[in-house]
C-alpha cells in the first residue's frame, strides 16, 4: 500500500488535483500580507521614518519601501523578492528580515518538534488507555482528565508549571533557553517545561479522537469474530481495534500543527524564549510590516503544507482512504 | 490555539470524514429544538457545566454592585498578598485582584456573547450562499479555506495590525476565526438534506426555493450549529486570552481574563496569588462550555 502510494501516479495525480486550492490559499495570504501596511490606519511611510521626520525623509521613505508605485507592480516585486529569498529589511531592527528568522527559527523548531513528540505520546497514549479501560473507576478518570485538559488553554499550563514546578518547587528553569544542540543536558532542562505546557492540553483532543474511534472499532463485526475466535483481547486490541483507530488522530496531529505554531508564540512570551513567536510579537507591536508579512506567509505555507501532507499520511495509514477517489 | 473542538474539519476534499459529530442528517425523534437543548440540562454534565456557566455570567453581570470601588480603586498597596480586604491580594498598581477578575470575566463574556453568535450565523449564511447561485456557494467556501489556513493566533495578529489593539480587533478575530467552521458545518448540512424526500416534496408543490431553505433545510441543520457553537465558546475563549497574554489584547486600565493573565505573568515569582485568581476563572469558564457542549452534543445528535 505505503510502496504503492508513494511510487504510483496515484500520489501525483493527488498533487496535481488539490494544487489549485492550496496555491489559491497561499496566493491570496501572500496578498492579505502585502496590503497590510496598505491597509492600516496612518501612514506607513511617515510611521517607518519614525515620528521626528522631515517630509523629505518620509517621502525618501516612501520611495525607499516602493510605496509610490503602482501597487501590482509593488506586489510582483515583493513576492520576487520573497521567492528569490530577498525578504526584505526589518524596519525596527533596522537587519535583513531573513538574518533575524534565522537567528530565531532553531529555538522555535527545537519548541515546536519536542512538543509534537509528547503530544503524539500522551494524546495517542492516553486515549488507548481511555479506550481500552473496563473498570469504570479508570473509564471515569480517562475522562475527567480529558475534560478538564481540554479547558486548560497553553498558558494556563504554562503558567501552572512555572508556578508549580518553577517558584514553589525550583526544580527546572522557568526563563530563558539554551539550544539543545549547543548543550543537550541543559537544553533539555530549559525545553521541557515549555513543550509539555504546549503540548498536553492538545493531547486531550486526540485522545478524545482515539478513545471515541476506539470505541467505535470495539463494535465492529471483525472484533466479534476474533473474540468467537478466541483471540486474547490484548492482542485484539494492539493488533486490530488501535491500528483501526489511529486515523482520526493523524489528522488531528496535521491539523493542529498549525494551531501548535500559534500555541508556541504564546508559550515563547511566557517562557521568555527568543523564537519566532516573539518577534512576530514585537513586529505587530511596533509595525514592523516587512517582518510581519514575512511571518504571516511563512505561518500559513507550512500550515497548509501540513494538512496536505496529513491526508497523504492518513491514506497511508488507512487503505480504505484513497487518494484518487 | 484551539485544543479542543470535538469536530476537526476534515481535509478539504473529503478524502476522510471524521469528525466525531455524525452527519446533521441523523434521524430525531420528536420534540422541538429548544425541547432537545433543554434535554441536555437534564444530564450530568449539562447540569454541571449550565450550573458553572449561570454562576459566572450572574457573577458578571453583579461586577459593579459587588465591586463598588470598580476596577481602578488605587487607594491599596502594591503588589500585597491575600488579607481580608483584599481577599486575592493587590495588583502592581494597588487595585483589587478579585475586583479586576470579576471585571475581566465581564469583558470576556461581553466578547464571547457578542462573536460567537455573530460568526455563527455569518458562517451559516456563507455555507448557505449556494442557495442563491452556485458560483457564490463556491466562492464562499474557498474564502473560507483562505481563513482556514491561517492559525488562530496569526489571524488575530494580522487583525491587530489593520485595526489597532482593543476590543475590536479582539472582537473581529474571534468572529472570524469561527467562520470557516460554521460554513463548513452548514453546507455539508445542506448537501445532505438537499437531497432528502421531504425537499423534493416541497419543491415538487412549488414552494420555492428560498423558503423551503429557511423553513426546512434550516430548522435541520441548526443543531449541529449549536452544538459547534458551544464548542467554539472555549476556543474564542483561547483566542481573547492568547492575544491578551502576548500584549496584543484590551488596552489598559480595562481589564480581560488574558490581560491580567500577561500582568500577572510577570510577577508569578513575587505574587503567585496574582494570576490564580484570572486563570481559576478562565478556567471554569472554558470548563463550563466544554462540559455544556458535550451535554448539547450528545442529547442533540446522539438520539
Amino acid at each position: 500500500m505505503l510502496h504503492d502510494l508513494w511510487t504510483g501516479e496515484i500520489m501525483i495525480r493527488f498533487l496535481l488535483r488539490r494544487a489549485p486550492s492550496v496555491l489559491l490559499v497561499i496566493a491570496a495570504t501572500s496578498v492579505i500580507a502585502f496590503l497590510l501596511p496598505r491597509l492600516a490606519p496612518g501612514d506607513a511611510a511617515a510611521a517607518a521614518a519614525g515620528p521626528e521626520a522631515t517630509t523629505e525623509q518620509i517621502e525618501a521613505m516612501r520611495v525607499e519601501m516602493g510605496l509610490d508605485r503602482p501597487l501590482v507592480e509593488q506586489y510582483f516585486s515583493w513576492i520576487g523578492g520573497l521567492l528569490t529569498g530577498d525578504l526584505g529589511q526589518s524596519l525596527q531592527f533596522n537587519r535583513p528580515v531573513s538574518e533575524l528568522i534565522g537567528d530565531r527559527i532553531g529555538s522555535t523548531l527545537e519548541l515546536t518538534i519536542a512538543a509534537m513528540l509528547i503530544l503524539t505520546v500522551v494524546g495517542i497514549g492516553v486515549g488507548v488507555f481511555g479506550g481500552s479501560a473496563r473498570s469504570r473507576l479508570s473509564r471515569l478518570t480517562a475522562d475527567a482528565t480529558n475534560t478538564l485538559l481540554l479547558a486548560t488553554p497553553p498558558f494556563l499550563a504554562g503558567l501552572l508549571l512555572i508556578i508549580v514546578l518553577g517558584v514553589a518547587l525550583p526544580v527546572l528553569p522557568i526563563s530563558g533557553e539554551v539550544a539543545v544542540l549547543d548543550d543537550p543536558v541543559i537544553g533539555l532542562q530549559y525545553l521541557l517545561l515549555p513543550a509539555v505546557a504546549l503540548a498536553v492540553p492538545m493531547s486531550a483532543g486526540v485522545a478524545r479522537l482515539v478513545q471515541s474511534s476506539m470505541h467505535n472499532v470495539w463494535q465492529q463485526d471483525f472484533v466479534d469474530l476474533a473474540v468467537a475466535k478466541g483471540v486474547p483481547r490484548r492482542r485484539i486490541s494492539i493488533r486490530h481495534v488501535v491500528r483501526n483507530s489511529l486515523g482520526p488522530a493523524v489528522v488531528a496531529l496535521g491539523m493542529r500543527f498549525g494551531d501548535m505554531l500559534a500555541g508556541a508564540v504564546v508559550i515563547e512570551m511566557i517562557f521568555a524564549r527568543n523564537g519566532i513567536g516573539q518577534l512576530a510579537v514585537t513586529g505587530v507591536q511596533n509595525a514592523d510590516y516587512n517582518l510581519v508579512q514575512v511571518i504571516i506567509v511563512g505561518a500559513v505555507l507550512i500550515a497548509v503544507l501540513m494538512q496536505l501532507m496529513t491526508e497523504i499520511a492518513l491514506a497511508g495509514l488507512d487503505p480504505r482512504v484513497r487518494l484518487g477517489a | 490555539m484551539a485544543t479542543n473542538t470535538t469536530t476537526v474539519n476534515g481535509p478539504a476534499n473529503g478524502a476522510g470524514n471524521v469528525g466525531a459529530v455524525p452527519r446533521p442528517s441523523a434521524r430525531r425523534s420528536g420534540g422541538g429544538a429548544w425541547q432537545r437543548y433543554v434535554s441536555a440540562l437534564k444530564r450530568p454534565r449539562g447540569a454541571v457545566g449550565a450550573g458553572l456557566l449561570a454562576l459566572l455570567i450572574l457573577a458578571a453581570v453583579l461586577a459593579p454592585v459587588l465591586f463598588p470601588d470598580g476596577y481602578d480603586d488605587q487607594s491599596s498597596g502594591a503588589l500585597a498578598g491575600p488579607s481580608a480586604g483584599h481577599w486575592l491580594g493587590t495588583d502592581e498598581l494597588g487595585r483589587d485582584i478579585l475586583a479586576r477578575t470579576v471585571f475581566g470575566l465581564r469583558t470576556d463574556i461581553s466578547l464571547l456573547l457578542t462573536a460567537v453568535p455573530l460568526s455563527a450565523a455569518i458562517g451559516t449564511l456563507m455555507g448557505l450562499a449556494g442557495v442563491i447561485a452556485r458560483w457564490l456557494g463556491t466562492g464562499m467556501q474557498r474564502l473560507l479555506d483562505i481563513i482556514l489556513g491561517f492559525p488562530g493566533l496569526i489571524l488575530g495578529m494580522t487583525i491587530v495590525l489593520v485595526v489597532g489593539t482593543g476590543w475590536l480587533a479582539l472582537f473581529l478575530s474571534i468572529l472570524v476565526v469561527g467562520l470557516p467552521m460554521f460554513g463548513r458545518q452548514a453546507r455539508a448540512g445542506l448537501l445532505a438534506e438537499q437531497e432528502r424526500e421531504y425537499v423534493l416534496a416541497a419543491r415538487v408543490l412549488g414552494v420555492r426555493k428560498r423558503t423551503v431553505m429557511v423553513r426546512h433545510v434550516l430548522p435541520n441543520i441548526i443543531d449541529p450549529i449549536v452544538v459547534n457553537a458551544s464548542v467554539f465558546m472555549v476556543v474564542a475563549i483561547f483566542i481573547e486570552a492568547g492575544l491578551s497574554i502576548v500584549g496584543l489584547g484590551i488596552e489598559p486600565p480595562v481589564p480581560s481574563l488574558g490581560a491580567m493573565l500577561n500582568t500577572g505573568a510577570r510577577y508569578v515569582e513575587v505574587h503567585p496569588a496574582y494570576i490564580i485568581g484570572p486563570g481559576l476563572v478562565l478556567l471554569l469558564l472554558a470548563l463550563g462550555f466544554t462540559l455544556l457542549s458535550d451535554a448539547l452534543n450528545k442529547a442533540v445528535l446522539r438520539r
